[in-house]
């Protein structure tokens, strides 16, 4: 296999809690905690999770908007954690964003015009009239009209809003984008429109994406892969098929039985975790997992399950992954 | 079904701003059963929200007002009723719960407090005896080691702890009716699970009437006995929950259903609704979905749709429903080529 544009391995970001008078340390949270995978150009990876997983925290250490403790982040074959800011700047150019939501990551004061020609400025790929070509050229490309371009943020509907948030990101050409919940702020009909956008612009520009959500659904839909994290560590992680079809985690299988399935025919039995998630700055011995695990053994509270093969692609982090199946009187 | 326990007649809740007035409901006319759940799905702006709080009142004045119509319940028209007749209502008869628990819980105030204080307004019963129900209410809804937690405060619970409070605290005087506003939108898929499964539980044992504001079809699918599917202030669609999601007779719903990304489906391109969910100050002339609709005639762009109701007890407002029920026409309109949005 060629080279993977992306190469996270051992990734981890611990905020410090600090109290008192003197801002002591007096503990961690243990947002992302030794987290790695691989992306290959053109792929698509899902990483999904429920809050405070290190989801979204991993996206942003990649793009280095948060620095991170430690770990390795390599992109087309170059270290991203140690670069120099100057080069860093250059870097972004091929690593984009796109937020949760579009319009408090707009510039209210600038129109769509003027900022998606800022972008452009600024890594000088195009000025004056070849700029207003190219941002015509990535209004088009995104489903709007080139007269959007005089247009304010604040005179677009919330759909209309991400697809501005998708040409700023697109507008310099970048290899990888980060969609951070890019659809979880839109209303449901508008959300289809989205997720078919950046289906279609992936497939035709060959783009990379790292795809973070909550939503299952929406991620096992637009993802060629998807990595599952549970409390900062990655729970499992397989093609996205494989994964729905064959679960070899506990939270996984959990997971998809509790999306509320939009068929009042299809009754299901649905395995209702005990209990909270816990906090990353405490978590558990051991799996993290277990407290809540319905297939928990004393192993599990005493030792942490390694991220292993359980077959070519599928990695899951369960002491018991070949047993993994719904228990038996789930609701 | 037995007589309806509330009865919504043409309400019209507007709101007056200086950009105009929006008619955030707009002719909507409802019936909730005893121990009934309807569910209310709609996107931003469909007025399911404002449908909610008009039923207890609770729409601020200025700017908004309830215009027209009645909200019938146990004999009285809510509309008319004066302040202090609504708060013996509000909380006692009807309850309701909201989608972020945090903000709508006191918090300088212990959770067992809150709920106390309630008890104490509605019930006329003594501070201990009020203790006493509310460490019961924390225990039902599934709070572990209820008279220690009583004591507690908002921030020292997770969110899916914050909202068994939340309901604790509606549930507490027994209300015949609970309106529940996107009860699990803030929380985590598998906390939406656990929640969900209470409140199931907890209209069996207490046998309220369950209102369940949401704009996730999959928990109407699961806990909706009826649905009404709610767009630019008005019900477009109104029947029982398998009819919406075997044969629905609106374009709108059909629309909805066949856009959601489905696990387990071929990874297709999703079918579309067209365009923009409307403004509400401006909402379209005729049929006020026609500008998204992808069966659209000229009678749509002049005219708006009366409510039908076929079989019975389905209802749709569309001028083709006729020809839908009839199996002549697909409600999602043709298939989308490489649908582009």
């Amino acid at each position: 296999m060629a080279e993977p544009l992306l190469e996270v391995r051992d990734l981890r970001k611990y905020f410090p809690i600090r109290k008192g008078l003197l801002s002591r340390t007096v503990g961690h949270v243990k947002a992302v905690d030794g987290v790695s995978f691989t992306v290959q150009a053109g792929e698509v990876l899902g990483l999904v999770g429920g809050s405070g997983c290190g989801k979204a925290t991993t996206g942003r250490c990649i793009l280095r908007l948060i620095e991170p403790t430690s770990g390795s982040v390599r992109f087309a074959g170059r270290e991203v954690t140690t670069l120099p800011r100057k080069e860093l700047r250059q870097l972004r150019r091929e690593m984009q964003i796109v937020f949760q939501d579009p319009y408090s990551s707009l510039n209210p004061r600038l129109t769509v015009g003027s900022m998606l020609s800022e972008a452009l400025a600024i890594h000088r790929l195009a000025r004056g009239e070849k700029a207003r070509e190219r941002v015509a050229e990535l209004l088009r490309l995104v489903g709007l009209h080139p007269d959007h371009a005089r247009r304010y943020p604040h005179e677009f509907s919330g759909g209309q809003r991400q697809r501005i948030g998708v040409a700023r990101a697109l507008a310099v050409s970048p290899r990888l984008i980060v969609a951070d919940e890019p659809v979880s702020a839109l209303d449901v009909s508008i959300q289809a429109q989205i997720i078919n956008l950046l289906r279609d612009l992936q497939r035709r520009m060959k783009l990379t994406y790292l795809f973070v959500a909550h939503d299952l659904s929406v991620v096992e839909h637009i993802s060629d892969r998807v990595a599952v994290m549970y409390l900062g560590k990655i729970a499992e992680l397989a093609d996205s098929e494989v994964l729905y079809r064959e679960p070899r985690h506990p939270y996984t299988l959990s997971l998809l039985s509790a999306i509320p399935v939009p068929d009042p025919t299809r009754r299901r039995s649905r395995i209702v975790l005990k209990g909270d998630v816990p906090s990353p700055a405490q978590p558990p011995t051991g799996c993290r997992f277990h407290p809540r695990c319905f297939m928990a053994r004393e192993i599990c509270a005493r030792e942490e399950p390694v991220l292993r093969q359980v077959s070519p692609g599928h990695w899951t982090a369960c002491h018991f992954a070949e047993q993994v199946e719904a228990p038996a009187g789930s609701v | 079904m037995n007589p309806p326990l509330l009865q919504i007649e043409d309400l019209r809740t507007h709101f007056f701003t200086d950009d105009g007035v929006v008619r955030a409901v707009d002719g909507v006319s409802l019936e909730l059963g005893a121990r009934e759940t309807l569910a209310v799905v709609g996107e931003s702006g469909s007025g399911k929200s404002v449908t909610a709080l008009s039923m207890l009142r609770l729409v601020p004045e200025p700017p908004g007002r309830i215009v027209g119509g009645r909200i019938l319940f146990a004999g009285r028209d809510l509309v008319g009723l004066s302040g202090d007749a609504m708060r013996k209502i509000r909380g006692k008869e009807i309850s309701m719960i909201f989608q972020e628990p945090m903000t709508s819980l006191n918090p300088v105030y212990s959770c067992g407090e809150q709920i106390i204080e309630a008890v104490v307004l509605h019930e006329k019963v003594d501070r201990a005896r009020a203790r006493q129900r509310a460490i019961e209410m924390l225990g039902l809804v599934g709070i572990p080691v209820p008279e220690q937690r009583v004591d507690e405060y908002p921030h020292q619970m997770s969110g899916g702890m914050r909202q068994r409070v939340m309901i604790a605290m509606a549930l507490a005087c027994r209300p015949s009716i609970l309106i529940a506003d996107e009860p699990t939108t803030a929380l985590d898929v598998t906390i939406q699970a656990q929640i969900l499964e209470l409140l199931k539980r907890l209209q069996r044992e207490l046998g309220m009437a369950v209102l369940l504001i949401t704009h996730d079809l999959g928990v109407v699918a699961e806990t909706a006995d009826r649905v009404a599917v709610m767009y630019a202030g008005q019900i477009v669609e109104y029947c029982d929950t398998a009819a919406a999601f075997r044969r629905t007779l609106h374009p709108y719903t059909a629309g909805l259903l066949a856009s959601l990304p489905r696990l387990g489906a071929k990874r297709e391109a999703l079918r579309v609704i067209p365009g923009n969910v409307p403004n509400p100050a401006r909402f379209p002339q005729g049929c006020r979905f026609h500008p998204r609709c992808p069966i659209v005639q000229d009678r749509c762009r002049a005219h708006e749709p009366p409510m039908l109701t076929f079989d019975g007890a389905h209802r749709s407002r569309c001028w083709r429903a006729d020809e839908i029920a009839a199996g002549a026409i697909d409600p999602a309109g043709p298939a989308q080529g490489a649908a582009r949005g």
